[in-house]
């Protein structure tokens, strides 16, 4: 395997019956849209039986991380057994701890506190990408999306173009990123700088001499984000 | 089946799909059913433990009559139920129920939309009718 075609694997165990399945679905579905996309691939657990041959090679074919709700590790279980040894197995109760007490199944039951816990599992899914990079082979420009290749199951979020120190510059995802920090009540103003830079650090490196022209060139669209229409919770 | 016992007479079991806006259709119309429309009759389980071969969810298949809902047609849901040999009582495959809703946008494998919600709750709609006439059947078996 090349290093220009080395794509993480993340399999999500989805478990249907318990909330943090839900959180891994989703955490999972966040790194292959907006922390990771061009990192990342993934495949459904269930076609390792379901499925054809070149299914179950997944494993055989990406470096695999597992991200399973609970202690049961059917994610783990299930591709170890039919496909191939994990690069890393997560578990979402380990790394969560008490902060998934009161998540819910179902979307349209989802508050706060569940978009909070896909955050925390989400980026600790996009380090953990991280790892298994560094393991395998290089990784330019992952996190900033420039290169042509794509999650294999979806497109990633669409981005937004900043002009930091004269430098046309685009982030994935910026409007959801911009839309967690309305949600976590980050002022736009000077006070609410370090944060939104902070923020936008998860999905992009930010040299230290570049850090003062993110900050003026990320306030002056988080406050034009703001002045716009919201979207729908 | 996070953890609890199995009380209910039907089982609704997605596949869940990760990749497509169907699985995630296949899902909450699961949630719908359970949750909503139908939780004295039906639960859900983690298809996952079915992948694992755990005994627990193995035997749950096998005893109780299942609704599978799949999003695509590899039918994971449906052949895995099958696999551990559990009683797939109605497979339910998400593209069909967009045959009325020719053009509709559903949203994607993460969000639903306006279209995606009201085409989910016909599944839900049609399961939870499936799951009553199930009950009905086993009651009259009694």
């Amino acid at each position: 395997m090349s290093p220009q075609t080395t794509k993480v694997g993340i399999i999500s165990c989805s478990g249907e019956a318990i909330p943090e399945g839900t959180i891994s679905r989703l955490a999972t579905r966040r790194v292959l849209e907006l922390l990771r996309p061009n990192a990342t691939v993934t495949l459904c657990l269930p076609l390792f039986l379901a499925g054809n041959e070149a299914e179950r090679n997944f494993a055989k074919t990406h470096p695999t991380i597992t991200i399973d709700g609970c202690e049961k590790q059917c994610a783990k279980w299930g591709t170890e057994e039919h496909s191939g040894p994990v690069s890393s197995a997560l578990v979402v109760t380990g790394i969560l701890g008490t902060r998934a007490v009161g998540c819910h199944r179902a979307s349209r039951d989802a508050t706060q506190p569940d978009k909070e816990a896909v955050w925390a599992v989400a980026e600790r899914i996009a380090a953990e990408v991280d790892t298994v990079l560094a393991e395998t082979g290089p990784r330019d420009d992952i996190a900033a999306g420039s290169s042509g290749a794509q999650c294999s199951c979806s497109s990633p979020a669409s981005g937004g173009k900043l002009i930091v120190l004269g430098v046309a510059v685009s982030i994935p995802g910026l409007p959801l990123i911009f839309e967690q920090c309305v949600e976590r009540d980050i002022p736009a103003d000077t006070g609410g700088c370090s944060a939104l830079v902070e923020a936008v650090r998860i999905y992009r490196r930010i040299l230290p001499e570049e850090e003062t022209g993110y900050r003026s060139a990320l306030l002056a669209a988080y406050q034009a984000f703001r002045s716009g229409p919201q979207p729908a919770k | 089946m996070g953890n609890e016992p199995i009380k209910n007479a039907v089982l609704v079991i997605p596949c869940s799909g990760i990749g497509k806006v169907h699985g995630l259709m296949s899902r909450e119309a699961t949630y719908l059913v359970t949750d909503e429309l139908a939780p004295a009759q039906t639960d859900t389980l983690c298809l996952a433990l079915l992948v694992k071969g755990d005994s627990e969810a193995v035997a749950a298949v096998r005893s109780h009559a299942c609704i599978t809902i799949d999003g695509c047609v590899k039918a994971c849901a449906e052949k895995n139920v099958a696999m551990a040999g559990g009683r797939v009582a109605k497979a339910i495959q998400v593209a069909e129920a967009f045959k009325n809703h020719r053009g509709a946008k559903p949203g994607n494998a993460t969000a639903l939309t306006d279209d995606g919600w009201t085409i989910t709750r016909e599944i839900a709609d049609s399961v939870a009718c499936e799951a009553a006439s199930l009950c009905a059947s086993e009651e009259a078996i009694r």
